[in-house]
């Protein structure tokens, strides 16, 4: 007799995610911003530095079609080489607060004791420091430019995720399954990665898409008081402040890189809520 | 020669100014293929006494102070953190009590199964995954849902996988905690019946932990009544059954409810365990014992072997003669 073969692994985090309707937009929609950052120079239609003082304050048209900005300068194309400097920034310093903040988090909850103590004051001493002012004073140090402006958000982010994943591991840290895996011979390492971590994840995939918006917020300010970013380059935040001295008269300036943001920031939501599911199989259907 | 002998273990919770004696000088021995009986209240120290023969127990709060844990002639007590982990889940592995907690919700059971084959074998990923099918067929599982998750089992089959992570690398030793003790009754009969017969076939040795004599009675060839993280009697399944000697067992023997007998309420044993920050002076029983005197309160009764291989830590152990006396 032929022996019954297991059904097909159905449970690929893929398969699951495509289900989402809504993390399939969110995902589409950070794949075309993704596009036009990375084709910027083939998708600008106008160069997004050279002003043009026969064409200032134009509104939306065939033309410019998010109309141009106080120097006549095209806001559809700075917005698309905007894209670049935003998204890059704000994906590089989520990637840093993560890598540091969840491995201190987690480390922290699962070996406790005076480790622990030592790890979460020091955080807490950094948390009492506002994060904006962090990120200012680790900004002026370093100076200006996109690493530089990464790794200060990231470090005025840190304290957050390594908070959000203590919490979430001293909770999964107690449960039988770990003590089971412990009772089988694993590892330490093995247990975190394995059987800890990916029952962790949700508060901290939270935590990640709203660090995004922050990070994007973040750089708008400090490029704004002439850290971060320098004029010329096209960044959201920067032509939003740049533009707010226009705001009651002129409309396109700050709307569409607001919209821009906004977007963006909804789409990291929806994929990072369609994803957390996904990753649970419990709710799978 | 044994298994598994333990001596005098010590365990100690110490939390907030307060020491928990959960575990106080034990004696245990287990020969290759017996299956021995922990019973005991909730609270008497017996998951704390397995797992303390695994060098589990969470420290801190808790610790092992003294005693001696011989596997086959080597002192688990004065093992290294990696040498036990060499010995956990290959050598001696455990059943836990709560098949809804014990598997990690993220990982197909055939994956979670595997695990534990290839943390003790040589083995490449796919002999493992085809050993982790072998199991689930003998745990009565078909293979068409290896792939699955845990929650789309139902309880008893969960137990079933555990059973089966327990038994994939073919262990001298099983520790079940309570193995049935969070099924359906309709379910308990089977899963012990399994655990039983995979017990035999494979030659296992058996820590059956339980607060139901009846289980113990059906599974075991030896007892061991825990009271207060005390043995106070230990011996074979007919020198309990039959020749019970302590009143903590009699006690227990006593309030279980008897299908022939027509009486209108249980007897259970008056008062409550002794809080085991602060245990009682002299024997731990003596609060709660019909037959308490004098030195019952005064002085811990020695361990006495009233028969070969029956031991009694009481100071007045009921005899044959009043047995017989009884009627």
């Amino acid at each position: 007799m032929e022996q019954m073969k297991p059904k097909k692994r159905r449970g690929t985090v893929w398969r699951r995610l495509k289900k989402s309707k809504t993390a399939m937009l969110g995902l589409g929609i950070i794949a075309v911003i993704v596009f036009m950052a990375v084709f910027a120079d083939l998708v600008a239609p106008y160069p997004y530095d050279i002003p043009d003082a026969t064409a200032i304050f134009q509104y939306p048209s065939w033309e410019h079609i998010m109309g141009t900005d106080d120097f006549g300068r095209d806001i559809f194309s700075r917005v698309i080489y905007g894209a670049r400097v935003s998204l890059v920034i704000a994906l590089m310093s989520v990637t840093i607060s993560i890598a540091c903040g969840v491995t201190l988090g987690v480390t922290a909850a699962y070996f406790g004791g005076s480790y622990e103590t030592v790890i979460m004051r020091l955080l807490d001493g950094f948390m009492a420091i506002p994060s904006l002012l962090l990120a200012i004073s680790i900004s002026s140090a370093l100076g200006n430019g996109q690493l530089q402006t990464a790794i200060a958000i990231a470090i005025s982010n840190i304290p957050t995720f390594a908070r959000v994943s203590r919490a979430s591991v001293i909770t999964v840290k107690e449960t039988e399954y770990v003590e089971a895996a412990r009772s089988i011979g694993a590892r330490n390492g093995r247990i975190i990665l394995k059987h800890i971590l990916p029952n962790a994840l949700s508060p901290i995939f939270v935590q990640a898409t709203l660090s995004i918006v922050n990070a994007i917020l973040t750089i708008a300010m400090l490029s704004f008081i002439g850290l971060g970013i320098e004029p010329p380059t096209p960044e959201w935040g920067s032509m939003l402040s740049l533009g707010r001295a226009y705001i009651r008269d002129f409309w396109p300036i700050v709307t569409f890189p607001g919209v821009m943001i906004m977007v963006t920031v909804i789409s990291f939501n929806m994929l990072g809520d369609g994803l957390r599911d996904a990753l649970d199989p419990r709710l799978k259907q | 020669m044994e298994l598994l002998q333990v001596k005098d273990l010590r365990v100690l919770y110490t939390t907030e100014g307060a020491v928990v004696r959960a575990v106080n000088g034990i004696d245990l021995s287990i020969r290759p293929g017996e299956a021995l009986g922990l019973v005991g209240e909730t609270g008497a120290g017996k998951t704390t006494t397995a797992l303390g023969l695994l060098r589990l127990v969470p420290d801190p709060p808790g610790r092992i102070v003294s005693g001696e844990i011989f596997y086959q002639g080597e002192d688990l007590v004065k093992k290294t953190e990696k040498q036990m982990r060499a010995i956990r889940g290959n050598q001696i592995s455990m059943i836990f009590q709560d098949p809804m907690t014990a598997l990690n919700p993220v990982i197909p059971v055939d994956d979670q199964i595997a695990e534990v084959i290839r943390l003790h074998r040589k083995c490449s990923r796919r002999e493992a995954e085809r050993e982790a099918l072998r199991m689930l067929e003998k745990v009565g599982i078909q293979a068409v849902r290896a792939h699955e998750y845990p929650h789309q089992f139902s309880g008893g089959m969960k137990q079933r996988v555990v059973i089966a992570i327990a038994l994939a690398c073919d262990p001298k030793l099983l520790i079940a905690d309570e193995p049935t003790t969070a099924l359906d009754v309709t379910i308990q009969a089977q899963v012990l019946v399994m655990i039983k017969e995979l017990q035999r076939e494979l030659g296992t040795s058996m820590l059956l932990i339980t607060h139901d004599l009846g289980v113990v009675a059906g599974t075991c060839d030896s007892v061991a009544v825990m009271y207060a993280g005390e043995i106070v009697e230990y011996g074979s399944l007919e020198d309990i059954f039959d020749h019970t000697a302590h009143p903590y067992t009699i006690g227990l023997m006593d309030s279980i409810p008897s299908l022939d007998q027509d009486v209108e309420r249980l007897k259970p044993i008056p008062g409550l365990m002794p809080d085991p920050t602060d245990l009682p002076e002299g024997c731990s029983f003596s609060p709660r014992c019909p037959r308490a005197c004098d030195i019952c309160r005064k002085q811990s009764p020695p361990n006495t072997e009233i028969a070969p291989g029956h031991f009694v830590r009481c100071h007045r152990p009921e005899t044959e003669k009043e047995v017989a006396s009884h009627g």
